[in-house]
């Protein structure tokens, strides 16, 4: 039997405000799987548990009731976290430190050393688009570049789990698109994704299941197509359909009790139109000077 | 890439602690050095009216006093910020979500601290040393110039007095005792900042225990010097010495300045009550920052 990448059982978090007499309770009988290779999203307004969930899992924060394991691995253990990487939200790292010195930091922590430490940040600065700026203090980094190095460092140690918070969130489309590629790339490479995002569009497009936290609870659970899918309806994308043709299917439609919902002309997004339109390259952003990059 | 997990390893801990130099020394608070260099030659310059016994003793008294005021500062102000800026900046959920035990992380950033205050004291010493000896060096000249027609015993005299009034062995001893008081200050900076919420916090509780921990000896002298001295009394007194430190046996500078020799024995001690300040505060900060939600 496949090793679950993460199981979370029963976990509830229970926050006591100091000096009062509240408790605050950021998540509730949590039952959570997510398997190996997959992209598991886990989306929710503010507040509604997703950063506790995730610090719970990997170790952060310890649960008031239940358990998260890591691969069979408590989370309380810190050896559950040897294949584990993670990004957080509006990560700023260490400023005093070029992109390529942050990642040498983490690579170090991971006990990389010598060849295998080189080879392993030039690769990932290729991998994000920073090597034009590897020589760069990270405050003069914009907040694209911030979250691309962040996801860097999460991928140092070549973990079989990924964890990211927020990975695209304050990103501008074109960052937002490398990212998303990123992550397309780690499904295909067999690597376990768990990400929370506010951004339901672009998680719709990058994940295989997700869960929906309110307040703490898990109010809807499971594979994406199967959740958003609406029962009864059929959609058809026609190219170079002719009046007449469309007025034949729609007789044939009525004529078999079906019902035309709504004809439309197919649109692009307006993602894909603002990356045309502004055609902008990542490499290109990195080479500007210091004062453009930051002020983005 | 190393699969197989080790619940201590070096290599991270040194990791941790060359980062926190870098980010020290990158913050420039080696500025502090450049404020110390300034009292030294500003001090030589006011002192040349003296004999040459008292500009030595009060070089010593002001460059050794500097030298224990700025370390201190410096282990204080330095180890506050160092884990509340990690946990603002959240570079510390990307430290601990990687396989880095917590006490690791702490051993890391108290090292780096060490360090920083290993090459300040060393440069801080370094200046002194050079200045006194360059002094050393004038008074002996001018002496031997005095002195060239006298009986060559008298001279010796001299030259002895000069040379035992100067630069000698003890002045490293005072040194090595002030690195130590500065390394327990940043372990016990290190261990308040592990419940503090804010650095402001943590350096207030700091200065209010560099002046008790100062101040406790003598007040311990005193009350314990009182006929009427209860158990309570000395119950609280004991209490006080256990949760400060005691930072007047780390003062060796009067002893200097008056050119007491340094009894190794005395040496000794001191030393081993430092190290011993230091394993228990970190071993607090340990146990704190392992129960920390972060």
């Amino acid at each position: 039997m496949t090793e679950e990448a993460i199981a979370v059982e029963g976990l509830t978090k229970v926050f006591h405000v100091p000096f009062h007499r509240k408790a605050i309770v950021a998540v509730r009988d949590l039952n959570l799987r997510v398997g190996p290779g997959e992209v598991y999203g886990l989306l929710g307004p503010n507040g509604s548990g997703k950063s506790t969930t995730l610090k719970i899992i990997l170790g952060l924060v310890s649960p008031t009731h239940g358990r998260t394991k890591i691969f069979g691995r408590d989370s309380s253990l810190v050896e559950s976290r040897e294949a584990v990487g993670f990004l957080p939200e509006n990560p700023y790292f260490y400023r005093f430190l070029t992109g390529e010195e942050t990642l040498r930091f983490f690579g170090k922590l991971c006990r990389l050393t010598g060849s295998r430490l080189n080879d392993r940040v030039r690769e990932l600065l290729e991998l994000v688009g920073l090597t034009n700026a590897r020589d760069q203090r990270l405050s003069t980094y914009s907040k694209g570049m911030l979250q691309r190095i962040g996801l860097a460092q999460a991928l140092v140690n070549e973990p079989k789990l990924v964890v990211l918070d927020e990975p695209t969130g304050g990103v501008d489309p074109a960052g937002s698109r490398a990212i998303r590629n990123i992550i397309a790339d780690l499904r295909q490479r067999g690597i376990t994704v768990l990400l929370s995002s506010h951004l339901l569009t672009q998680v719709q497009e990058i994940c295989d299941r997700v869960g929906i936290l309110a307040r703490g609870v898990l109010v809807r659970e499971g594979h994406l197509e199967e959740l958003i899918a609406i029962e009864n309806r059929t959609e058809l994308v026609l190219e170079n359909a002719s009046d007449a043709l469309m007025k034949e299917i729609e007789k044939l439609a009525a004529n078999s009790n079906a019902k035309l919902v709504e004809r439309r002309r197919s649109t692009t997004t307006l993602e894909r139109l603002f990356l045309d339109a502004t055609k902008r390259n990542d490499e290109t952003e990195m080479s500007k000077p210091e004062e453009m990059t930051k002020s983005e | 890439m190393d699969s197989s997990h080790r619940l201590f390893s070096f290599q991270r801990i040194l990791a941790i602690a060359a980062n926190t130099l870098t980010e020290l020394t990158r913050q420039k608070v080696f500025y502090v050095l450049l404020i110390f260099a300034l009292v030294l030659i500003g001090s030589s310059v006011f002192m040349a009216r003296f004999s040459f016994q008292q500009e030595f003793q009060i070089m010593k008294d002001i460059s050794l006093g500097a030298m224990s005021i700025f370390s201190s500062l410096l282990a204080i102000v330095a180890t506050a910020r160092l884990i509340p800026q990690d946990v603002d900046d959240r570079t510390i959920y990307t430290i601990l979500a990687k396989a880095v035990p917590r006490f690791e992380y702490l051993l890391g950033k108290l090292l780096g601290v060490l360090l920083l205050l290993a090459i300040s004291v060393v440069l801080m010493s370094a200046l002194f040393i050079v200045v006194l000896y360059v002094r050393e060096q004038t008074v002996v000249s001018e002496t031997l110039r005095q002195m060239s027609r006298a009986p060559r015993e008298q001279m010796d005299n001299a030259l002895n007095a000069v040379r035992a009034a100067g630069l000698n062995i003890d002045i490293l001893a005072g040194v090595a005792v002030i690195y130590l008081k500065a390394c327990l200050l940043a372990a016990l900076t290190l261990f308040v900042s592990t419940f503090a919420t804010t650095n402001i916090f943590t350096v207030v509780v700091m200065v209010f225990v560099y002046f008790i921990g100062h101040l406790q000896s003598t007040a311990r002298e005193y009350w314990l010097e009182q006929q009427t001295t209860g158990w309570l009394t000395r119950a609280f007194l004991a209490l006080v010495a256990l949760i400060f430190p005691d930072l007047q046996a780390f003062n060796l500078v009067d002893e200097i300045v008056a050119g007491v020799a340094i009894p190794l024995a005395l040496l000794a001690n001191t030393a081993l009550l430092g190290i011993f300040y230091i394993g228990i505060y970190t071993l607090a900060a340990t146990f704190v920052f392992y129960g920390k939600e972060l």
